[in-house]
């Protein structure tokens, strides 16, 4: 167990953002929330945290305040995760989730919390389902699994439903409580949602760490090593 | 026979079927059968021989790298799925 709470990060205050985050207000965990965007008209019908009175408001102020009215820890922070910004918005996190909208940042995410030895969750909607990857030291990582990222339809073309968001954030935010209680069962598998009108069992799939993958080859820990243990508080 | 599992942008070359039983003993067997079947669907998924780098294939749970690539065989009960990876949350 460690001496503070687990700190989190979370990259995206939209869709997945905030039912992922709704859903770690709790005691114990302390958020980082980061989006450099403000809120939209139309955003509303799948950014369930917003009210038409918080249009062009920052989304990850907003956020950040619903979760302490909601009896969480968290703080907005205004910027694009970055390579050159993500030691600042991570750097004491034990965990990051990324829920943003964008192959790049996926990416960023999953390849700084592999080289910092960090625990990880990649979550993905579009349309009516999604992906959720774990991600913890000595597991696959999410370059092992796609390699690099590709142009990509985003919500804001391609369009997601509410409860899809909903629900794969929901996943989202059990994988990483899971992970930071060292529940290691995911760590490395990708739970995949085709289509969560018709079906909401996920496909889990898994993967081994792929040969030549340059994420890992910068990793601390071997994928031998023993991943560290966090414990949350709270029920 | 073997089922593929097609993803919802791939929906379009199936017209809208998401699971396809066709006779095969190996993944290349399937996608080859399920090109056949559905022109076009095949450029989605490669690059010349290639599988795309952002798509993976499983059989059941396992990556078909670990099961000996494209020539993995295929049991008459065996899912394979075409996993793409997806963006969507929020533009961040």
């Amino acid at each position: 167990m460690t001496g503070h709470p687990t700190r989190i990060t979370v990259v995206g205050a939209g869709g997945l953002g905030g039912p992922i985050a709704f859903s770690l207000a709790r005691r114990g965990l302390e958020l980082t929330i980061v989006d450099h965007d403000t809120v939209e008209l139309s955003n509303l019908h799948r950014q369930v945290q917003f009210t038409a009175a918080d249009v062009d408001r920052p989304k990850a102020a907003l956020l950040a305040s619903a979760v302490v009215a909601r009896g969480g820890n968290a703080r907005g922070v205004v910027t694009r995760w970055a390579a050159d910004t993500a030691d600042a918005l991570a750097g004491d996190a034990d965990l990051v989730i990324d829920a943003s909208d964008s192959p790049e940042t996926k990416f960023s995410v999953s390849d700084w919390a592999v080289a910092n030895g960090r625990l990880y969750v990649i979550a993905a909607a579009l349309r009516y389902g999604g992906n959720v990857m774990a991600g913890a030291p000595g597991a696959a990582c999410y370059r092992c699994l796609f390699e690099e990222p590709v142009e990509a339809p985003s919500c804001a073309d391609a369009g997601v439903l509410g409860p899809v968001v909903a629900a794969i954030g929901g996943v989202a935010a059990a994988l990483a409580l899971g992970l930071a209680r060292g529940d290691r069962t995911y760590a490395g598998a990708l739970l995949a949602f085709d289509d969560l009108r018709t079906l909401v069992e996920p496909r889990i799939v898994r993967f081994a760490p792929r040969p030549g993958c340059a994420a890992c080859a910068r990793a601390p820990i071997s994928p031998l090593a023993a991943p560290p243990v966090l414990v949350a508080e709270g029920g | 026979m073997p089922t593929i599992r097609v993803p919802t942008a791939l929906r379009t070359f199936t017209r809208g079927s998401a699971e396809i039983e066709l006779p095969a003993a190996t993944v290349r067997d399937a996608l080859a059968e399920l090109e056949r079947r559905h022109p076009g669907i095949r450029a989605r998924i490669f690059d010349g021989d290639v599988v795309k780098p952002f798509i993976r294939i499983f059989v059941g749970a396992d990556d078909i790298a670990e099961l000996g690539g494209l020539d993995a065989p295929v049991g008459e009960r065996d899912e394979i799925s075409i996993v793409p990876a997806i963006a969507g949350g929020a533009d961040a």
